[in-house]
């Protein structure tokens, strides 16, 4: 900014990069958008016929809307409730003993299985005929397959929760385990101790809050992602309720083509919900902070 | 006494998580093997054979993902790293910053659903290049929000240094920022392919079926309850992101997802 | 900036697909022209993929087989009946002219949805000359749920829906409605309905008992009457899915989960097409070899299922000379092996020259599964397309989301 000369350049150079990041980074978005609001007003799809609310009343009278909101939100909820405790718990109780080079290596084994493996293997060891009903019955706990207590499509979402957290843990241990060393979380610690306070108040009212503070956008984000998820719900998930994704693509997806209309209304409000909660996640003054 | 008890507990975690890498690899080379056997019925390298000799196409799903990945993560981490400059040094900063969260943030399979009526219209459906565009769209943003750290008053200084000394921003670029980001850079690439790698939801829309990449497969073979299959597909899945771990952990880990 | 931007949003809009090739109707031309313009060619297949023998015979069968006879590359794309119409409309609303996909694998209810929106070339069937095998008198054939199929689609199997059982432990399996309700509240969480086409075909089972007779279904779909059975069939199952598996909370997805669970036995009943489908799966060892089929006292659907050609099919050449290849002697006689895919043929046998005939008569007999010959007696038609589409939609309103 300092010489005139190669400004102009500079501009030209960073308005292709816009032009670029507009029409790869926001068109799409917005004209998805807007395509799944138009069709969910019946203004565009072979099979509708002009401007019309029905599916809009439709969806909302139906209630498999609300009650896949709910689910999905309490899914979600839990998921990250149970795992953000197991990684705060771990990381304040071993972050010393986790820096063995096995333990810091086993660490991040977990990060190399994706969603879709991860229920995967949930169903292989869960389900009825898996694993651990084989064990169950070796060692005489049960004498059929059926008697194999409801652990994957269950009405609980057990299977679904049990692999969300087995996902999500290992992000959120490597998470704290980061903030923790980079805040110096350990001499504020010994600080309040020396001023004072005991073991227990150090820990809720001096590390929970700094690691807390320091990822709760973060943490925020993961929510948003557990909600839209899609691979883990369609498989260890039941037919009714679904989780969001699940039902959109259903919806959409469905025999009868005059109802297509429905699936893009729950996408529309979708869209709505996750981009608000990200303008709010976004727009404080809690800049995500990561360091390469 | 309590070392003792923290031994056991930290050795049940590394089981844990090594668990489900030996019952994969174990069920990938299974056959046969009812419930309630404990053991498959057979055991050996069959399945892996089969997978070599005949149609299953699990080879070149193999190899349509590599290139897609790597297509996908090589040209998001280098237009990212270069837009990504132009976003940190502008005014906006934090609102453009907030919308590359969009198309992010939405759930891929959504995302794609909504989009696929433009792919169709552009000729882009079903083609692996369609998957490219699409997985790019997700994996650029990514790349973008990754670089918005590595630009501030620090590289500004540089580039103002190289323009004083006489460079102009090309020099300044391959002589001066991309040496300082290379190890960012490099984080970058693997994390893109990973996210492209993994990626099931989009792909299966915008693909839809024909663009069959190992996720695709791991599906399918779900769908038709052939879990040795399953099993194999989702060795084969999760063997890059092993090795990268292997190499350098800090590769696989990712702050942002 | 702006500026530039709209132009690059119009380009976005405007440049559809780049190869718009006029193809030459192959219908014009004979048969020799057909076989010259697809040799070389590829071919896009969209089919259902859930089952192991079926996917067995196209990779390891139709795909080599064709590419050494005909030097057709056959490529298979994933997707069954709505993906199907979905695909289709798809392209219709973006108007594009060449298809990602050439021929189908489809049923009644697919059928009748393509045809609603014009999504089928031909008439066709009449142009292959494997056709001359076909009996089209036969209205399991020409009858496609209720809907003539007026040469748009060809014939490729034919089966019936049966239930199956392990005789072991079930000596006596329940054949008619109230026979199950005895039976699942004996034995608790051992049957279901799977959400797909298979559990819909078990329910148009059920629909026709609550009408009496095996043709109570038959004819155009009438609302009423399917208001007053539907009912009555949503309150039989609501009443009783507490015995089923799960305590009838939630239904599997795939019919493919079934099978799996009848081969753990979680479940003691299940069905399928194809009279079942049990024979390779005995074989193989996943099921006892106790397992047998039956068909339900007042009839289970016997039907045909076909293959079509999109409208917009970029190789229809192509897509003839593998149609045709599917309905040869050869492909349905490797179809037909109780071995393999365990397909009954959808050939004439009188109509098939000698040699031909000798060699469908030598394929070994089942040794698990019924004869389509022994079930049909207790087969009902297809009802017409509208019931299924609807028992999809209300059994999910009226029994999942309950």
């Amino acid at each position: 900014m300092t010489i005139s000369e190669p400004l102009s350049l500079k501009n030209k150079a960073s308005n292709i990069g816009f032009i670029f990041f507009g029409l790869i980074g926001i068109l799409p978005f917005v004209a998805a958008f807007v395509y799944a609001l138009l069709y969910s007003f019946g203004l565009v799809g072979a099979a509708n016929s002009g401007f019309t609310t029905e599916f809009w009343i439709s969806t909302w009278q139906s209630g498999a809307f609300i009650k896949s909101l709910v689910y999905s939100t309490v899914v979600a909820g839990t998921s990250i409730f149970i795992s953000v405790s197991i990684a705060l718990w771990l990381t304040l109780k071993f972050r010393n003993e986790l820096e063995h080079p096995i333990l810091a290596f086993a660490m991040y084994l977990p990060l190399a299985i994706p969603g879709i493996v991860a229920a995967f293997f949930t169903f292989q060891l869960l389900a009825k005929a898996g694993f651990f009903s084989r064990i169950a019955y070796a060692f005489g706990w049960i004498t059929e397959a059926r008697q194999f207590p409801d652990l994957v499509n269950d009405p609980y979402a057990i299977g679904i929760i049990a692999t969300f957290i087995s996902i999500v843990t290992p992000f959120l241990l490597l998470l704290f385990l980061n903030v923790y060393k980079n805040e110096r979380v350990d001499e504020l610690a010994q600080l309040s101790q020396s001023l004072g306070a005991n073991k227990q108040q150090t820990v809720w009212s001096v590390s929970l809050p700094v690691l807390l503070n320091k990822t709760w956008t973060l943490i925020g984000l993961y929510f948003i992602f557990l909600l839209g998820a899609y691979e883990v719900p369609l498989i260890l998930g039941q037919e009714s309720p679904q989780m969001l994704s699940v039902l959109i693509i259903r919806e959409i997806k469905q025999y009868d083509l005059s109802r297509l209309s429905e699936g893009y209304v729950v996408a529309v409000i979708y869209t709505v919900i996750v981009t608000t909660a990200a303008v709010l996640l976004f727009s404080r003054k809690n800049d995500v902070k990561h360091e390469g | 006494m309590k070392a003792n008890w923290k031994f056991f507990f930290l050795a049940a975690l590394v089981i844990l998580v090594v668990f489900p890498f030996a019952y994969l690899l174990l069920l990938s080379m299974a056959s046969e093997w009812r419930f309630p056997e404990l053991w498959p019925a057979y055991f050996g390298m069959r399945n892996w054979e089969q997978v070599v000799s005949s149609e299953t196409g699990l080879i070149s799903s193999f190899l349509v993902s590599t290139g897609i990945s790597f297509s996908v993560a090589t040209m998001s981490t280098f237009i990212g790293f270069f837009i990504s400059r132009g976003i940190a040094y502008h005014p906006y900063k934090r609102t453009i910053t907030l919308l590359t969260y969009f198309p992010y943030i939405l759930a891929p399979v959504v995302f794609a659903a909504c989009l696929s009526y433009f792919f169709l219209k552009l000729g882009l459906f079903g083609k692996p290049v369609g998957v490219f565009v699409a997985q790019f769209m997700v994996a650029f943003p990514y790349a973008l929000i990754f670089f918005s750290s590595f630009w501030g008053e620090k590289t500004k200084s540089y580039e103002e240094l190289v323009a004083t000394l006489g460079g102009n921003q090309l020099q300044a670029f391959r002589k001066v920022l991309l040496p300082i980001a290379k190890n960012m850079l490099i984080i970058c690439f693997f994390q893109t392919f990973l996210i492209s790698w993994f990626e099931y939801g989009l792909t299966s829309i915008i693909g839809v079926g024909k663009v069959q990449t190992l996720t695709i497969k791991v599906f399918l073979f779900i769908k038709e309850s052939n879990f040795y299959y399953g099993a194999l597909s989702c060795c084969l899945l999760i063997l890059p992101p092993v090795l990268l771990l292997y190499i350098n952990k800090r590769y696989v880990f990712n702050k942002l997802i | 900036m702006d500026f530039k931007l709209i132009i690059l949003c119009l380009l976005f809009w405007s440049c559809g697909d780049q190869n718009k090739t006029v193809e030459k109707d192959p219908l014009l031309d004979s048969w020799e022209e057909v076989t010259k313009a697809s040799e070389g060619t590829t071919v896009h297949f969209m089919m259902w993929q859930g089952s192991p023998v079926v996917n067995e015979y196209i990779n390891n069968y139709v795909i080599p087989t064709l590419k050494k006879e005909h030097n057709i590359d056959l490529q298979i794309v994933s997707g069954q009946g709505p993906e199907i119409v979905q695909m289709v409309m798809g392209e219709k609303e973006a108007g594009v002219k060449n298809s990602q996909i050439d021929i189908v694998w489809i049923n009644g209810e697919t059928f009748f949805q393509l045809k609603k929106i014009e999504g089928l070339w031909g008439p066709f069937v009449q142009k292959l000359p494997n056709a001359t095998y076909i009996n089209f008198d036969d209205p399991h054939i020409s009858i496609d749920f209720q809907q003539s199929i007026e040469g748009m689609e060809s014939p490729w199997g034919m089966s019936q829906f049966a239930l199956i059982y392990d005789s072991l432990e079930v000596p006596n399996p329940p054949r008619n409605l109230e026979a199950l309700e005895q039976y699942i509240k004996a034995k608790p969480g051992t049957f279901t309905i799977s959400n797909d086409f298979s559990g819909m075909s078990l329910l148009k089972s059920f629909l026709a008992e609550l009408s009496g007779s095996p043709n109570g279904l038959d004819g155009p779909f009438d609302a009423e009457k399917y208001e007053v059975l539907s009912k009555k069939l949503w309150e039989y199952i609501n009443r009783n899915k507490k015995y089923f598996w799960k305590e009838g909370v939630t239904f599997p997805k795939e019919h493919s989960k079934m099978d799996q669970m009848f081969a753990s036995g979680e479940l003691s009943i299940s069905f399928g097409f194809s009279e079942g489908a049990i024979e390779e799966k005995v074989n193989r060892g996943l099921y006892p070899k106790s397992t047998r089929a039956y068909a339900w006292e007042n009839g289970t659907v016997l039907n045909s299922n076909y293959i079509g050609i999109v409208h917009n099919a970029p190789n229809k050449a192509g897509a003839l000379q593998v149609i045709n290849f599917l309905i040869s002697p050869e492909a349905q006689l490797t179809k037909a092996d109780p071995n393999g895919m365990d397909a009954n043929p959808v050939l004439d046998l009188q109509k098939l020259p000698e040699a031909w005939r000798k060699k469908f008569e030598e394929l070994p007999k089942r040794k698990y599964g019924a004869e389509l010959s022994e079930l049909s007696k207790n087969a009902i038609q297809e009802p017409a397309p509208e019931y299924m589409i609807k028992l999809y939609d209300d059994f999910r309103t009226f029994v999942i989301e309950k």
